[in-house]
């Protein structure tokens, strides 16, 4: 795997700076949407899923006040080339309830970290800054302009900037933008990017999400086609390395992820629910899966770092998962650590994180 | 040094002017502790006899029948030390109930250790140290577990919407706390033996090691076949009269199998490892099942020994605990004593085969063929211990000699007085025969990647 750029994203040239009005809140975006399922489903089975339950929104009352992306069906929808809404949400005043955090960090068996060494104020895990900052990336990709169908999007990859510690109860400001809109081989592929800047004006986190828009394949604007004949690049098969522990991850591990995270996606809450959305039963979210590896790492205090996680297939619950971490030193001597999660049954990989200093 | 400390001991002002006589005459400083009797009860697997003895029952019953057997009833000793993996908050003065309920003064003082499995041999390590120092005469340490009578706690979804309750002042607040109670929060949670860090059990953490180190099949098998048939040995010769005390109609360890052979425990399917890549090698004839006991060592200065008409056995001359770190898969659970070890012997001067008796705790067959095998092993000797040439091969016929834990069954923290006791005896006897000082070396490996080691010598 190529590792990460260190440079942090920023907002394109020519893209227009919004402020949403009113605050941005999932439940109100999740009430529109009926169900999201845009972020952590690995593997691909949420395309069937919004097969299933758009045209049952759509023809409910919920379907005349749902956004235009959701609106309409998947690909039929697109005409012309695609292109992304060059906007970036910018919302003002975000922090981490301490109360919330605590609950989020004992969720994904985290141990805060201080601000600094003996510091009083905690800083905020930075998996907890991804569910902060979510619900303005979501407001971006609801926006009646964006030009895929939100449900059936696929998670297939997150890269996290840390570059400062937010502290427990700090303001900061999130913008949101998407970019990167490419064609993948099964679909359209895009990055949504939130950052979170203090008030002092620096970037303290900055998170990019992709996603792919399954079966999407119209022409992107100012790209070249792609070839007819774009096969499936050749995978190296996974070996499994030698387990440092495993994760029992009972039936209720999505409810009480979405408890903390605001991420009630129906398929992760139950198997009746996953089942009525085309799923064969609840799976974890991946950014609990990725939350929970970072939290095995051993990066130390005040090193600001980058993680980036990809999602292979989908961990099915209740689940008992191997994982492997890696750290190449403690202390000072550490730089760089990888988390690889697993089904030890089937021999399937789930995710695999990434952790290096800045 | 030990001058002024034995005078601050009320309770023997005789001491602070009695000569050198019965000081460490080579090197060590302060009063030699030296063990002088042990007591036990016979371990059981758990849900047998012990299955409704407590953790208090059975810590009485072992300290009771060592106080019977020495006849300081209504002494006061210095300390007790003991302690229990598995305890239930209300047990928070485990020992110091114990000591109240046993035929000691209640005038002795207890305290509590939790070391995981190594916690009897720290119990034996803090009661040795007082002695040394001269804070304390005589002392008892010890330790117990049930896995039978384990307490069970509610759930942290329950647990946590009662503290919320307790702290509730109004109504409201009252209803908001149960609010978040759920339905699957009622169900109780049950201690489990998993790495909390890492979520394997010990058995699985072994079979890492056990794959790492290429140990076989046979050659678990062969080592737990030796255990079965020393311990019945030792029983069959009148080893453990006056080490065991029966308890609830049982006489002896009824983990023991006589005459087990490698082909009857060759025919047991594996528990541990069946989802590692390898074969899987660990089955429960070469793991100790888990266990109820309790197990009880009194260790004295020698001239409180003489003065209560004891013999000493021997003294604990030091002891070494070394943690590694298991979390990142960098070492093997327990794998501690494997670096514990050299540092005690370098610390004294000796070598693995100065050693005349070895005791190596079997938590699993693998476990001890795994340290074995990595002191054998010139990359692990270098990389890890930072030493020249490895410490090299163990005479099996001076390892485990009277049977360890795969045979009398592991009851956590009662393990270490097992050791302790039966090692002294040993010793003694030993010296006494070859008519020359006999050196023993035991080691513990515990949870959380920990092990303590313990040298003691014949006097």
């Amino acid at each position: 795997m190529s590792t990460v750029d260190p440079t942090v994203p920023s907002v394109s040239e020519g893209y227009e700076r919004t402020r949403p009005s009113g605050t941005v809140k999932l439940p109100a975006l999740y009430a529109s949407a009926g169900a999201r399922a845009a972020t952590s489903v690995a593997g691909g089975a949420a395309s069937s899923a919004s097969r299933k339950v758009l045209p049952a929104l759509r023809n409910s009352p919920v379907g005349r006040v749902l956004p235009a992306s959701l609106r309409s069906s998947g690909p039929e929808k697109v005409s012309g080339a695609l292109e992304l809404p060059r906007v970036a949400h910018v919302v003002d005043g975000l922090s981490a309830d301490a109360e919330w955090h605590e609950n989020f960090c004992r969720v994904v068996h985290a141990s805060p970290r201080p601000m600094a060494p003996g510091a009083a104020e905690a800083a905020v895990f930075s998996g907890a800054l991804h569910s902060l900052a979510f619900p303005v990336a979501m407001s971006v990709l609801t926006r009646k302009d964006f030009p895929l169908p939100v449900l059936g999007m696929v998670h297939l990859s997150n890269t996290v900037h840390h570059v400062t510690d937010v502290a427990v109860g700090e303001r900061v400001t999130a913008t949101a933008w998407t970019e990167n809109l490419r064609s993948h081989r099964s679909g359209t592929m895009l990055d949504a990017v939130v950052t979170l800047t203090r008030e002092d004006g620096t970037v303290a986190w900055a998170g990019r999400s992709t996603y792919l828009a399954k079966g999407v394949h119209t022409a992107i604007a100012g790209e070249q086609p792609r070839p007819e004949q774009d096969v499936a690049p050749e995978r190296a098969p996974f070996e499994a390395p030698l387990p440092t522990g495993q994760w029992s991850l009972g039936a209720g591990t999505g409810r009480d992820y979405a408890a903390v995270s605001g991420d009630y996606n129906p398929i992760h809450l139950s198997d009746p629910s996953a089942r009525a959305l085309g799923m064969k039963g609840a799976i974890a979210h991946g950014m609990y899966t990725a939350s929970r590896a970072l939290a095995l790492t051993g990066v130390p205090a005040e090193v600001p770092f980058t993680w980036s996680v990809e999602f292979a297939t989908p961990v099915r619950l209740p689940a008992t998962v191997a994982v492997a971490v890696d750290d190449d030193g403690r202390g000072a001597h550490w730089s760089t650590s990888r988390v690889q999660v697993w089904d030890p049954k089937r021999g399937r990989p789930h995710a695999d994180l990434r952790v290096s200093a800045l | 040094m030990s001058e002024n400390t034995q005078n601050a001991n009320p309770k023997t002002p005789a001491a602070a002017s009695a000569p050198a006589a019965g000081r460490h005459a080579a090197g060590a400083t302060g009063t030699r502790p030296v063990v002088v009797a042990g007591n036990r009860i016979p371990f059981s697997r758990a849900g047998g006899p012990y299955a409704n003895a407590s953790n208090q029952d059975m810590l009485t019953a072992a300290i009771d029948g060592l106080v019977a057997r020495t006849g300081i009833a209504g002494e006061r000793l210095g300390a007790v030390a003991a302690g229990a993996v598995i305890k239930h908050s209300r047990d928070f003065n485990l020992t110091r109930e114990s000591v109240l309920g046993s035929a000691l003064d209640p005038a002795t003082p207890a305290y509590d250790v939790q070391m995981a499995c190594a916690t009897g041999m720290e119990t034996v390590s803090s009661i040795s140290n007082k002695i040394r120092l001269g804070q304390i005469e005589a002392g008892i340490a010890g330790g117990v577990d049930s896995s039978s009578d384990a307490p069970i706690a509610v759930s942290e979804g329950l647990r946590r919407a009662l503290l919320k309750l307790q702290r509730a002042k109004t109504t409201m607040q009252k209803l908001q706390a149960f609010k978040a109670v759920r339905p699957a929060d009622l169900a109780p949670a049950v201690p489990s033996s998993g790495e909390p860090r890492t979520g394997l059990s010990m058995g699985e953490h072994q079979a890492l090691t056990t794959q790492h180190w290429g140990i076989t099949r046979e050659a678990q098998d062969e080592l737990a076949a030796a255990s079965h048939n020393n311990l019945a040995a030792a029983y069959e010769r009148g080893f453990f009269d006056d080490l065991v005390t029966p308890f609830k109609g049982l006489t002896k360890d009824n983990n023991m199998r006589p005459g087990s052979t490698v082909e009857k425990l060759g025919t047991l399917n594996p528990v541990f490892g069946k989802k590692l890549a390898g074969e899987a090698t660990m089955t429960a004839g070469n793991s100790t099942p888990l266990t109820d006991g309790a197990s009880a060592v009194l260790i004295t200065s020698e001239q409180w020994a003489a003065e209560h008409s004891l013999t000493p056995l021997a003294e604990v001359v030091d002891s070494e605990a070394a943690a590694v770190d298991f979390v990142t898969g960098n070492e093997g659970l327990l794998m501690a004593p494997a670096y514990a070890v050299p540092r005690l012997l370098a610390r004294h001067g000796l070598t693995l085969q100065d050693l005349d008796l070895v005791e190596i705790h079997e938590a699993f067959a693998s476990t001890v063929l795994s340290i074995m095998k990595a002191w054998e092993s010139p990359e692990f000797c270098k990389e890890r211990l930072g030493l020249d040439a490895p410490l090299g091969s163990i005479d099996r016929s001076k390892l485990n000699v009277n049977g360890s834990s795969l045979a009398t069954g592991h009851p956590f923290a009662a393990t270490g007085g097992r050791l302790v006791a039966s090692t002294a005896k040993e010793l003694a006897a030993r010296a006494k025969k070859e008519g020359k000082p006999q050196t023993a070396l035991i080691s513990v490996c515990a949870a959380g990647g920990q092990g303590v080691a313990m040298l003691l010598r014949s006097v």
